[in-house]
């Protein structure tokens, strides 16, 4: 009983679990959760309890009150299974015949909770700030009140009904249910289906039972679970103290009562009864945690990288390069590649641009040129050379060498790459010191001139500031400054402008460019805007199913593309110069992505690919293009030539609207990388 | 911030209001009468009468009722109906026990759970899942079961602490540590528990994040993203748990006060409760409400010390 | 505003004199009590007209109040002031039931194709929903929506299976069958596209236009981006903090923008032609237009004024009527001296 106002333990997760949208195997109910071991016998204990419980009448070897004075407070023996109490009764007759009482009252308190919470937290839900505030508050009186003693209180005044005291129980405890429910229901109810379905003139009741209560199953589950626990503790708790059914009817908390008070002449007395309360417990909260599918083999933060030795150490094949990648790939860790004989070279003062639609291999390729892969992904082959220094198969604590001095990164989302719980000075001041091996004062004093580098005007109220109150441009270029501290010579910029409006990311662009133009910073960014690639890269490598399908200048490339895909790409693109018509209809390119582990041996765009023909089904090499006696570039498509001499052009007019998206539509189409989180 | 503060002890002053109007309304709805309680099975119908007018039962509600506010702004809770001791002296000097047991199992909770949640996290694998399923296991264990296992344990056969009663700190402040030690102990295994899950997927939650990797992109050693981002930012979910133990823990102090013999408020609780000795009972829920309410404010202003998004706006 | 003609009046009545939606001085406030009266209302007197047939793009960044003109349209956000005709019927203080009872003209698509779809309920009976509200039931129901998955370019027995089973581009298919199946006359589009990748955006937006011109439909056609609207709409409107900067034709808008905020916003999206972006970019800078976010406009001129290199005294005295300016209409004191890009 140690744990009465339900401990929010599971907030986090409750609420992860209300703005997923449930997945698929999830649906599949029970089956699932017998999976876990756990959980299955947890089950299986739980519907034994029930059954022997509700049975015991029927089958136990002997009356509750039947005394056998000869035998008295016995361990287990074949007459008495599990001994024999101080009065010489049948302890295996008494527990399973106590049962009963503790699963009903138990399962009363939790009917009781959620008929109140539940209904309310969806009334607040769904009427608005001044409900909600009222009855937030109410609750909050009430969850206030120490329920334990309170209702020690109750029974002092109305006696030992246990049905009504825990029905009290329910009602006080249904002020938790509300503050857990009300932050699920608000949740649910901004998802846009919720909304589509007002729409189209759902009543509220309608809209609550149809789209909002089934988004809450989960967490109404989980917790139901957890306090059927926490009741069954409380009850059993209320009757060790005396407030229990009268004798001969026995209750758990009076036999462990009565144990307790043997301990010294018969210590296996606490053994069965106890054993049986703490795995029913046990059991339901094993329960809970399997359907708020909570794997306890949760994934770890090992930062140990995987131990690839590079590939080649051959000499660079540009000896300008001051970034070499050749034949890279990753993996997840025993599972499919995700990124597969990617090469590209980079010159000091250049920008190299990896574009390409979700799920390319573009960020992971970004990603594992500082390490920074996530967990369970890893380099699985080819060679990263940075200054001549391979950076494949380094371990953690050299490539921090790397990391902030030589190389830094910035990312898509620049509200959530800042640390929430410390002010922009904390997190500018203390890698400019590490880095810089400077003092604090003379830290903050280059901190301010870095923020006023990215184009900071009141750079010490910024650096006074905490990142919640900064707008997402700002937070981009304190991202920026963050990236500075260290000096790097490359910036490996993950779709840097793609969270911020447009006129905030052309200022981005026009301060990364003024970076580079100013300080000789060589930039790899990752994009899918061919826009933002003409803007500001110099090369560009255009990514497809974790391969680099085409390279080379972005003028060659984008100007005169070779690919189909990047023909496609082009063509999808809505943005037309100034003076030209937009088209009638815009170029698409049928079906999706394949995803990581379904990829077709030859050329992986052939499926989608117009001009696909037997032939791209055979494995190739990627030919030279774009050659301009600077830079070098590579196309993927063994009918280069071919169509370069058809000057063929990708047809807008293939996909329209009674057409049939792509071969197989219904395949499961997942554009995500199969890694939970991992977007590229 | 000072609005927002005004509005909280507003609030605290309405919940200490609601819980004596609750407590009071539950004892006039009880059938008997407090004079018959304090007249005894023998007592005649005069007695009950007089012992009734006495204590002012034959008053209107209402009026009764401003007159127990008023008593309870002097700190006057009554006198007991079964021993006639002054009910607020008496819990005064049970406070201090229960208030002890459930700040040291608190505290003890809180560095035990902590410890274990972030080496889990930290450390995963096979030893990380280890945790976090006892864990599991240790939250779901009954405490007054606990309690009589320890007690066999460390004190009947390794007989190494005390297994029941009391000694005061100024008696003895060692023989006052040992005589905790095994109640603390019993409460820790379930609290340390629920904070070691906490806190551990706080740590996890915490290394997910998206700025964790700009500090591994600066090259932030190791130790100090994980003991000083990760933990900060783990550290708000791990105070309010902490804050809403110390509740659970005071209100459940009952039981182990019963298991223990420890002269606590719970005892009282208790023994009012059997004996319907109402003043006390009233007396009781008033003290632990105060205790409550008290908490929560000092737990606001601790989460806003902790979060700036809380602190700034 | 309320001197300002009906905006874009003359475009729409080119395309047919009577308006099938008309939204007049919309006006919305967030929450409730002094601070929200105080504050800069996230819609300021709004006005437009959508003819039958017709795409309206409504433009914007974020903050601009694009999105909360689409709720305030369907009912999901109450109007402060204002009023929203469709047919020529006022349902501006129509509850969402008795809309549904009067007019099934109105419906909407959303942005998010992973949130618009309950997980917990098939394709089919996601669409036999509204149907089911009209009076449809049963076989013919369903009929309808296997016919509507059909439209849209899915097999009709998508409608035995759950959302999880489809990629986004064919989620927010079945979130257009769904807006479809009961014949409206306006659907609002809120960003439909946005978060979708390049080609099957491109497959969305060449679908929503094949239906609009088989069907008759208009559209209202939230986005931020300029380049997407081009494709679809005819008219456009410019919004900024919660007011009209621009509208009209949407060729005229974008090749001779009237307001500087329109000019940036043109100026600022990229062009996937290097040489062609090269260009744009330097216009863009030579432009001079502040940083977003620098400063809060004050609450009696024009809310670009913090941002406006065109911006004299008068721009932060009065506050700039729509007035035309050949072809378009700006709310821009020195419309005529808007640089061209």
């Amino acid at each position: 009983m140690s744990v009465l106002p339900l401990p929010d333990m599971d907030g986090a997760a409750a609420d992860e679990v209300a703005t997923e949208p449930v997945p698929p195997s999830r649906r599949r109910g029970l089956p699932q959760l017998l999976r876990r071991p756990g959980s299955g016998l947890g089950v299986a204990w739980l519907v034994f309890l029930v059954i022997a419980s509700f049975t015991a009448p029927l089958w136990r070897p002997y009356e509750v009150d039947e005394q056998d004075l000869a035998h008295r407070l016995e361990g287990p023996s074949g007459a008495h299974w599990l001994g024999t109490d101080p009065n010489g009764r049948d302890i295996l007759s008494r527990i399973f015949t106590a049962g009963a009482e503790p699963l009903l009252v138990s399962t009363l308190t939790v009917l009781v909770a959620f008929g109140i919470g539940i209904p309310l937290a969806l009334m607040a839900a769904q009427r608005g700030r001044r409900t909600e505030q009222v009855t937030s508050r109410l609750t909050e009186i009430v969850m206030a009140l120490p329920s334990t003693i309170l209702l020690l209180a109750v029974i002092g005044v109305i006696g030992i009904k246990i049905y009504l005291v825990m029905g009290i129980l329910g009602v006080l405890i249904s002020a938790v249910v509300y503050r857990i429910m009300l932050g699920v229901a608000q949740s649910v109810r901004q998802r846009l289906y919720v909304d589509a379905a007002r729409v189209n003139g759902l009543g509220s009741l309608a809209v609550n039972l149809r789209h909002v209560l089934p988004g809450m199953a989960t967490v109404i589950a989980v917790q139901a679970a957890q306090l059927f626990g926490i009741a069954l503790l409380i009850q059993s708790g209320l009757a060790f103290l005396g407030f229990g059914p009268a004798e001969p009817q026995p209750s758990w908390g009076v036999m462990i009562q009565t144990a307790s008070q043997h301990i010294y002449d018969a210590p296996w007395l606490m053994v069965p009864t106890g054993l049986v309360l703490a795995l029913t417990v046990v059991a339901v909260n094993e329960l809970a945690d399997a359907i708020a599918g909570k794997v306890t083999a949760e994934r770890v933060v090992p930062r140990r990288r995987s131990r690839v030795v590079a590939s080649s150490t051959a000499a660079p094949a540009d000896p300008d390069a001051v970034l070499e990648v050749r034949d890279l790939s990753v993996a997840v860790d025993g599972g499919p590649q995700l990124v597969t004989g990617v090469s590209f070279a980079l010159r000091p003062g250049r920008v190299l641009g990896l574009v390409g639609e979700s799920g390319c291999g573009k960020t992971m390729t970004a990603r594992a040129l500082l390490g920074l892969l996530p967990d369970g992904v890893s380099v699985s082959g080819g060679s990263i050379l940075w200054q001549g220094r391979e950076l494949v198969g380094l371990p953690d604590s050299r490539l921090n060498d790397v990391r902030g001095r030589e190389i830094a990164m910035i990312s898509q989302e620049p509200m959530v790459a800042l640390d929430p719980m410390f002010s922009v000075a904390y997190q500018l001041i203390q890698p400019i010191r590490r880095l810089r091996g400077v003092g604090r004062a003379e830290a903050r004093k280059i901190a301010a001139e870095l923020l006023t580098s990215v184009g900071i005007v009141d750079a010490e109220r910024v650096l006074k500031t905490y990142p919640h109150q900064l707008s997402g441009g700002m937070a981009q270029r304190v991202c920026i400054a963050l990236a500075l501290t260290g000096k790097p010579k490359l910036l490996i910029a993950d779709e840097p402008t793609t969270a911020l409006d447009v006129t905030v990311q052309a200022e981005i662009l026009s301060l990364l460019r003024a970076l580079v133009r100013d300080t000789g910073l060589s930039v790899v960014i990752v994009s899918h805007d061919l826009g933002v690639v003409a803007d500001i890269c110099d090369d560009v490598a255009v990514m497809y199913a974790g391969e680099v399908v085409e390279s080379g200048s972005v003028a060659a490339v984008l100007d005169d593309p070779a690919h189909p895909y990047t023909m496609a790409l082009l063509g999808a693109n809505p943005h037309v110069p100034d003076g030209e018509p937009v088209p009638r209809r815009l170029a698409s390119i049928a079906g999706t992505v394949p995803p990581p582990g379904s990829w077709p041996t030859g050329c992986r765009f052939a499926a989608r690919c117009q001009f696909a023909q037997e032939q791209c089904t055979v494995p190739f090499v990627p030919f030279p293009a774009h050659g301009d006696g600077r830079a070098t570039g590579s196309v993927r498509c063994i009918r280069v030539e071919e169509l370069a001499r058809a000057h063929v052009t990708w047809d807008a007019d293939d996909v329209g609207a009674v057409v049939l998206v792509g071969a197989d539509p219904l395949e499961p189409a997942d554009e995500t990388a199969p890694t939970a989180g991992v977007r590229s | 911030m000072f609005a927002y503060l005004a509005r909280r002890l507003a609030l605290a002053v309405l919940t200490v209001l609601a819980a004596v109007l609750i407590s009071f309304l539950l004892v006039h709805a009880t059938p008997g009468s407090p004079g018959a309680i304090r007249a005894g099975a023998g007592g005649t119908a005069a007695e009950i009468a007089r012992y009734n007018s006495e204590l002012g039962w034959d008053q209107p509600l209402w009026r009764q009722f401003l007159d127990y506010l008023g008593q309870l702004v002097r700190l006057d809770f009554g006198t007991s109906l079964i021993d006639s001791k002054d009910i607020g002296a008496d819990l005064g000097q049970r406070l201090p026990v229960t208030a002890s047991i459930a700040l040291l199992a608190t505290l003890l909770s809180g560095l035990v759970g902590v410890l274990l949640g972030v080496t889990a996290a930290v450390r995963g694998g096979r030893f990380g899942r280890f945790i976090t399923s006892s864990s599991g296991v240790a939250l779901s264990l009954p405490a007054f079961w606990v309690g009589i296992l320890l007690v066999f344990v460390l004190s009947l056969q390794l007989g190494w602490l005390p297994a029941t009663g009391y000694t005061r700190f100024t008696d003895d402040p060692v023989g006052w540590l040992t005589s905790l030690a095994l109640p603390v102990l019993t409460l820790t295994v379930g609290g340390a528990a629920v904070i070691a899950r906490t806190a551990g997927a706080g740590m996890r939650e915490a290394l997910r994040q998206e700025h964790i990797r700009t500090l591994r992109a600066v090259g932030t050693p190791e130790w100090r993203i994980r003991y000083l981002h990760a933990l900060r930012y783990a550290s708000v979910p791990v105070v309010s748990v902490l804050g809403i133990q110390f509740i659970a823990l005071f209100g459940g102090s009952v039981i182990i006060e019963n298991l223990f013999a420890l002269p606590g408020l719970g005892q009282a609780s208790q023994a009012a409760s059997s004996s319907h000795d109402l003043p006390a009972l009233v007396g009781v829920v008033v003290i632990a409400t105060i205790v409550v309410v008290v908490t929560n404010l000092l737990l606001e202003l601790v989460v806003a010390a902790l979060d700036p998004k809380v602190r700034t706006s | 505003m309320t001197a300002a003609p009906a905006a874009g009046a003359t475009a729409a009545s080119a395309l047919d004199p009577a308006p099938v939606l008309e939204v007049r001085d919309l006006v919305v406030r967030y929450g409730s009590g002094r601070r929200a009266r105080n504050a800069p209302p996230a819609i300021d007197g709004v006005s437009f007209d959508i003819a039958p047939g017709e795409t309206l793009g409504v433009v914007g960044e974020s903050g601009s109040g694009k999105s909360t003109i689409g709720k305030a349209v369907l009912g999901l956000q109450p109007a402060t002031s204002g009023t929203v005709t469709l047919h020529g019927q006022d349902i501006t203080a129509m509850s969402l039931k008795q809309r549904s009872r009067l007019v099934a003209d109105l419906r909407v698509v959303f942005q998010d194709p992973y949130s618009s779809l309950n997980p917990a309920r098939t394709i089919g009976q996601t669409l036999v929903e509204p149907l089911a509200l009209m009076g449809i039931k049963g076989v013919a129901a369903l009929a309808k929506a296997r016919a509507g998955l059909e439209a849209v370019g899915l097999p009709g027995d998508a409608a035995d299976r759950y959302p999880s089973q489809f990629s986004g581009g064919q989620r927010q298919r079945i979130a257009i069958a769904r807006a479809l199946v009961c014949d409206p006359k306006v659907v609002v589009l809120d960003e439909p596209v946005s978060a979708l990748d390049l080609s099957t955006q491109a497959q969305v937006l060449n679908l929503l236009a094949d239906l609009r011109d088989q069907r008759g439909l208009a559209f209202m056609f939230i986005a931020h981006d300029l380049g997407v609207v081009r494709f679809l709409a005819q008219r456009t409107v410019v919004l900024y903090r919660g007011q009209i900067m621009e509208t009209g034709p949407v060729e005229a808008v974008n090749s001779r923008p009237r307001h500087p905020y329109t000019v940036a916003l043109t100026a600022a999206a990229p062009v996937p032609r290097p040489a062609e972006q090269a260009a744009r970019r330097a216009a863009r800078e030579a432009l001079g237009v502040g940083t977003a976010g620098a400063a809060q406009p004050a609450a009696t001129g024009c809310p670009f004024v913090p941002r406006c290199p065109l911006a004299t005294d008068i721009c932060v005295a009065e506050r700039p009527p729509l007035r035309l300016v050949e072809g378009t209409y700006a709310a821009c004191h020195h419309a005529e001296r808007v640089p061209q890009l």
